[in-house]
């Protein structure tokens, strides 16, 4: 299939995609209603719901779920390991323990966001400090960051065992991914922030082309240790904000770069625009089918992304071979 | 003029010297064959000429000015390495490969000029590769991949490039073919420093022989002189004669197999 047929065919799917989040959930709003909104008739109680619920859950899905994409995009370049997602340096274990801690100690929905927040980032300037004695080697990222994660995640299950059951489980659901705390007042911040950060990352692009043939390929074409921590950073700060908004949503940021490299190729500059889309659409149609699939039910995004994702990834390697 | 000016450098890893008083010079336009056997210190000179290893102390002159008062960008429009292996070969398009060596000639906006386009397409003319210049890297033989990374640090820098073992595990063919593109491009004015593991090949081609047994310089000079039955000997511990290359009138060392220890002493 020619590349402009596959572009194509993603902007066809990513509208189809928004457009059904938006129709389906609790009670399923047609597109014709939507458009009778726009010239002022339909339903006011239905115009709240996309207009308070909807949207602001679709906007916070897309930016978190390019995040997460653009992030593992990062540091599998930056890693050199196909292995290698956002959660590989222990974000997501920082986070979690931040978060859990909030939640078992009954602390609102905004200092559960901080916690998780500065959780993730305590992990990774842990794991950049001590990489740093020894000039950043991916080998010694990925070990640092196992045996952080190993040491959060210890902590959190012990403030499981200490904690009453129904804290345990609100905490669960969080760990599963949560994106119903999308409101204005905090994507206001957020989106803005996380595209910018996303521009940065496509600044990089090729840095990360030659990054991802060797640190020591890159080092004779003069990119310096500086521009690869930068790009860490960058990276981290891409899945903190995206694991402070939405909770642990694993798969996103390990496959999507694989999906995009199978179907675009290897040049950086396509892989993260695309990845971002890609994983924007990815996340926002399968929240849709967590929302809508055992409706009033709502199942755990991070659920579905792995039940999905995995079938659908398994099903393209088999077809297509993934490049190591 | 003096390209490389080393003064008694010690380098290594985690500050346990590999090279040990190393006093030499690189003068531009030549060919330069460091030899020796393996551990003697070759890849570790090679990586501190490109910055890759700090030296633990002694000093690196690079064109009259201390090699690490050079900015990375700076250093990287100036010479070019091609190294043994490339880490982590990528399913990328040759010629976008090839360009990745106008890298430090671009700002971070910047995308491929008119002139990077054109660097690049002479770079595979000069490799006699253009007609692989939409294939993928995954998909080239080891020939192949190795004329494309020199088409690579080429498109890099035409005056100074460092190889490192540009011949190891290649047919006598290709192995011809890159040391005439190597003696091709020193002729056309690049300087070229390289470590060979076949010393007949780096005597037919080079100008000027380096030979390092642990990690010091053992002997130097041009191969007509240095390269003898008794230096090649002593280099690696084992019995060789010398006869001359028929064709370039070179030397050339024909290493005794043992079993024929008992034959000679009869």
């Amino acid at each position: 299939m020619k590349k402009k047929y596959k572009y194509i065919l993603l902007a066809i799917l990513g509208g189809l995609i928004i457009i059904s989040s938006l129709s389906f959930g609790s009670i399923f709003i047609s597109p014709q209603d939507m458009i009778s909104f726009i010239n002022g008739s339909g339903e006011l109680n239905e115009l709240q719901i996309i207009l308070s619920l909807r949207i602001p859950r679709l906007v916070m899905t897309l930016i978190v779920g390019a995040s997460l994409a653009v992030s593992g995009v990062l540091f599998q370049a930056i890693l050199k390991n196909p292995l290698a997602d956002p959660f590989t340096i222990g974000v997501s274990s920082g986070a979690s323990l931040g978060a859990c801690f909030g939640i078992i100690f009954y602390m609102s929905d905004l200092f559960i966001l901080l916690g998780a927040f500065v959780g993730s980032i305590c992990a990774s300037s842990f794991v950049y400090l001590i990489s740093k004695l020894r000039r950043f080697g991916s080998s010694f990222l990925i070990l640092s960051g196992i045996a952080l994660g190993f040491i959060f995640w210890s902590t959190v299950l012990l403030l499981f065992a200490l904690s009453p059951a129904q804290q345990v489980h609100k905490a669960l659901l969080w760990l599963m991914g949560d994106l119903s705390i999308a409101r204005y007042s905090m994507l206001w911040r957020a989106v803005p922030f996380s595209l910018f950060v996303v521009g940065l990352s496509c600044i990089y692009h090729r840095h990360l082309n030659i990054i991802a043939f060797g640190d020591e390929f890159a080092h004779t074409l003069g990119v310096t240790q500086r521009d690869i921590r930068n790009l860490f950073w960058i990276a981290s700060i891409l899945a903190s904000v995206s694991v402070a908004l939405a909770g642990i949503i694993g798969f996103v940021g390990l496959i999507i770069p694989h999906i995009v490299r199978v179907l675009f190729g290897s040049d950086h500059k396509r892989i993260i625009i695309l990845s971002a889309i890609s994983g924007a659409i990815f996340l926002s149609l399968c929240d849709t089918i967590g929302r809508s699939i055992a409706s009033p039910y709502e199942i755990p995004i991070g659920v579905i992304t792995g039940f999905f994702g995995g079938i659908f990834f398994l099903i393209l390697m088999m077809n297509k071979g993934v490049s190591e | 003029m003096k390209i490389f000016n080393i003064e008694s450098l010690y380098a290594g890893y985690d500050k346990t010297p590999v090279l040990k008083e190393i006093t030499t010079s690189i003068k531009e336009g030549d060919f330069t064959g460091i030899i020796g056997s393996n551990g003697a210190g070759k890849s570790t000179f090679l990586k501190t000429l490109c910055c890759l290893l700090q030296p633990i102390s002694g000093k690196i002159e690079f064109l009259g000015k201390p090699l690490f008062d050079y900015e990375s960008s700076n250093l990287a429009r100036q010479m070019a390495m091609v190294p043994q292996f490339v880490e982590n070969i990528l399913p990328f398009h040759v010629n976008k490969f090839v360009g990745t060596g106008r890298f430090p000639f671009q700002n971070f906006w910047d995308n491929e000029s008119k002139e990077d386009k054109e660097i690049v397409h002479n770079s595979l003319v000069t490799t006699r590769t253009l007609h692989l210049k939409d294939r993928l890297l995954t998909e080239l033989s080891g020939g192949e991949l190795q004329l494309v990374c020199i088409a690579r640090a080429l498109a890099q820098s035409k005056k100074l490039i460092l190889f490192d073992e540009p011949i190891s595990n290649l047919d006598i063919n290709h192995t011809i073919q890159i040391m005439d593109l190597l003696h091709e491009l020193n002729s056309n004015g690049a300087t070229i420093l390289t470590v060979l593991h076949n010393i007949n090949i780096a005597s037919d081609y080079c100008s000027n022989i380096m030979a390092l047994k642990n990690g010091t310089i053992f002997f130097e000079g041009i191969p007509d002189n240095c390269v003898t039955g008794d230096s090649i000997s002593s280099l690696f511990n084992k019995d060789c004669s010398v006869k001359k290359n028929p064709v370039t009138g070179r030397p050339y060392i024909f290493p005794h197999p043992g079993f024929t220890k008992n034959l000679r002493s009869n």
